[in-house]
């Protein structure tokens, strides 16, 4: 007997009890929709925070972070002048393994534009801090070295910015406009691109988001600032570092001294191969400035990176298990099944093997049978994981929710099949041993 | 060399701690071409030889050769590659495949003996328009009558052109007429030369077929070889019942 009669055979018993199929399959498509659906949202996570890791400046950049000093330098601590300038400049000139560095101010201002407001993080930054976090300009020009020797009152927005402070006049390019940053005029110079993570940027021209589009924009800036990594780039302003420092920093001590203290510091590593070099070098050059105070640390994307890899492995682990647990309920009901309808057709089972049926042939045909249970199952159950897929799409405010891969496709169904077939096994088993006299008895 | 010889053939079977023999030392040989019954009461171990003959079961002890193969202690396999190869059955209670229609049927056992789509199509056939049916190919055997569904079990067990039919009390579920017509069908295969033997506790069919075999507890009672010529009919049927 070939496998095409047994495929048949296996056809044939399952048309003529359709009602029982379904319910046979149903444990073999619930759990491989559910199977599907977990893969799609974890390789969405996945992509989502690479993509995160990414767009702020991926792997490459290092932060230079305060650190308590050890104990050896305790009492030493008060010499070490703390994250300031000179540590850029230190880097810029003694670090050549350094190829950017970008020391930063941040506040949290009040934007105004009129009656307009809005409160944003506002950033005082060198030419270097656009590179740095991988932003670029659309319209304008970016703050450039001028800007920081002439203390210029000069802005450079994000693009949702500008769409929250003129929500009249979309796609408005206001530059040479005045804004106000705490009270203080500011001229915008420059506008940054809109930023979005590629998979929703595929979609958006692919014209698959028009519906979410006109939702997000609702409800913009709600929702979506827990979930969008990019929702803070867009809301980027960028102001001189020096404009910063006199505007808003040069009397915030308590004593009304200027605070010289920067809030960020990052470098870039040129070379990843040398990037434990990189780091030593960079440790070197701030071990002078900081006068031998070991108050500073480096965080490295190193450990983003791999809690990215650990989270999406663990919540693999989780969702597949649980899809696991219901796909192996499914393949119960499959030899549940595949038993009752066995025993059902213990005569027909006596009848082929007088006819000249092999054991084996009996098993093959039961295998199949339950083999095509779990095929079709899967197909339905890949049907079931899109629309699952969509709706958990439309429902997530999250740009890069649940996305299907090819492989994962491959896996769900493999599992399907692969549940169909094992869960024939003891039933094909138990076919296949039947005494031929004692099955042409039965019934 | 007979078709089937055996030779002093036990067959014991378990219950519990009792031995029950169903069999108890039958030596037998049938030549090909041979049209015989096997007969007696229920409990008297013809179903048994029956199965032994028809490679179903292995005899206990004894020895059992069947077209020159001897299958006394044959593999699982072996003995359905003989039952595919050599053994054509007919049931009581026919056994087709209710799934099937008549045309599926006939080819099942072409399919195990990994006969080719086309020749099945064509032996098919031919088996088919051996008992008439060419009318009823795409019917199921719940559209069919007991006559017609016998009929369609006689074409699947000859389709294999096997060595020897097994028709076991094959007008037991019948009508008489729808019987006798049946019973004129085995006579004309075994009159075209097929080695035929009928299973049966009805002395009335018993008697009119050429050989007889008397089974009583497990033994030959009698084996009567009946002058009947071959030629003549084995009662007269009207031409309307065989059309059944």
């Amino acid at each position: 007997m070939n496998f095409w009669f047994g495929l048949l055979i296996g056809l044939k018993e399952i048309s003529s009890h359709k009602f029982r199929s379904f319910l046979t399959m149903l444990g073999v498509i619930l759990g491989v929709s559910s199977l599907l659906s977990m893969f799609a949202l974890t390789e969405g996570l996945s992509r989502g925070m690479k993509e995160m890791l990414y767009s702020s400046g991926g792997m490459e950049r290092v932060e230079v972070v305060p650190k308590e000093p050890s104990e050896r330098c305790k009492d030493l601590a008060f010499l070490s002048p703390g994250r300031t300038m000179e540590d850029a400049n230190a880097l810029r000139k003694g670090a050549p393994l350094v190829d950017l560095v970008s020391p930063e101010l941040s506040m949290s201002m009040v934007v105004t534009r009129s009656n307009k407001t809005l409160s944003t993080g506002v950033s005082g930054g060198e030419p270097e801090f656009l590179k740095m976090g991988r932003l670029k300009i659309e319209f304008g020009r970016p703050i450039t070295q001028a800007d920081l020797d002439s203390v210029s009152r000069v802005v450079v927005v994000g693009p949702s910015v500008v769409s929250e402070l003129w929500p009249e006049s979309p796609g408005y390019i206001p530059l040479g406009e005045a804004i106000r940053l705490n009270g203080i005029p500011y001229r915008i110079v420059g506008v940054l691109q809109y930023e979005e993570i590629s998979f929703s940027k595929r979609r958006r021209e692919a014209g698959l988001d028009a519906a979410r589009a006109a939702q997000q924009l609702k409800r913009r800036g709600k929702a979506d600032k827990a979930f969008d990594p990019l929702w803070q780039k867009n809301r980027a302003v960028l102001i001189p570092i020096t404009t910063m420092f006199y505007d808003y920093r040069s009397a915030s001590n308590p004593d009304f001294s200027p605070n010289r203290q920067l809030d960020r510091l990052y470098l870039r590593v040129a070379d990843m191969a040398l990037f434990e070099e990189t780091i030593s070098q960079a440790r070197t050059v701030l071990d002078r400035t900081r006068r031998g105070i070991d108050d500073f640390g480096f965080d490295t994307r190193e450990e983003w990176a791999d809690a990215i890899e650990r989270n999406v492995k663990n919540s693999r682990t989780t969702g597949g298990l649980i899809a696991g647990i219901s796909l192996l309920v499914g393949g119960i009901g499959i030899t549940n099944i595949m038993l009752a309808s066995i025993t059902e057709r213990i005569r027909e089972i006596g009848v082929r093997r007088a006819i000249g049926a092999r054991q084996r042939d009996i098993f093959i045909q039961i295998v199949v049978e339950s083999g095509v249970i779990g095929f079709i199952g899967g197909i339905f159950g890949l049907v079931v994981a899109l629309g699952l897929v969509r709706i958990l799409v439309m429902l997530s405010p999250a740009q890069n929710t649940a996305v299907i891969t090819f492989p994962a496709v491959l896996i769900s169904f493999g599992f399907a099949v692969g549940i169909g077939v094992i869960s024939g096994l003891y039933p094909a088993w138990k076919a296949s041993t039947l005494d031929p006299i004692e099955a042409l008895r039965y019934g | 060399m007979a078709l089937v010889e055996i030779n002093d053939i036990r067959k014991i079977y378990r219950v519990g701690d009792q031995e029950i023999a169903a069999l108890d030392g039958v030596t037998l040989s049938i030549e090909a071409g041979e049209f015989l019954a096997i007969i007696g009461p229920s409990g008297s171990g013809k179903s048994t030889l029956m199965h032994l003959l028809g490679c179903l079961d292995s005899p206990t002890s004894g020895r059992l050769v069947i077209d020159g193969v001897d299958v006394s202690r044959a593999s699982n396999n072996e003995l359905s590659a003989m039952r595919n190869a050599k053994i054509g059955f007919v049931f009581q209670s026919f056994n087709l495949l209710p799934k099937f229609d008549v045309f599926r049927n006939v080819e099942l056992p072409m399919v195990y003996a990994g006969v080719s789509a086309k020749v099945r199509r064509e032996r098919a056939m031919e088996a088919i328009e051996r008992v008439g049916l060419m009318n009823r190919l795409h019917n199921t055997p719940l559209q069919l009558s007991g006559g017609q569904c016998q009929r369609v079990a006689i074409a699947r067990a000859i389709v294999n052109n096997p060595k020897i039919v097994f028709a076991d009390e094959p007008t037991g579920n019948l009508d008489s007429h729808t019987g006798e017509a049946i019973l004129n069908l085995f006579r004309e295969l075994a009159e075209s030369g097929r080695t035929i033997v009928i299973v049966t506790h009805d002395n009335t069919i018993a008697a009119r077929l050429p050989r007889r075999i008397e089974m009583c507890d497990g033994r030959i009672r009698d084996d009567v070889e009946v002058p009947v010529s071959k030629t003549t009919p084995l009662v007269a049927v009207p031409k309307e019942v065989t059309a059944l």
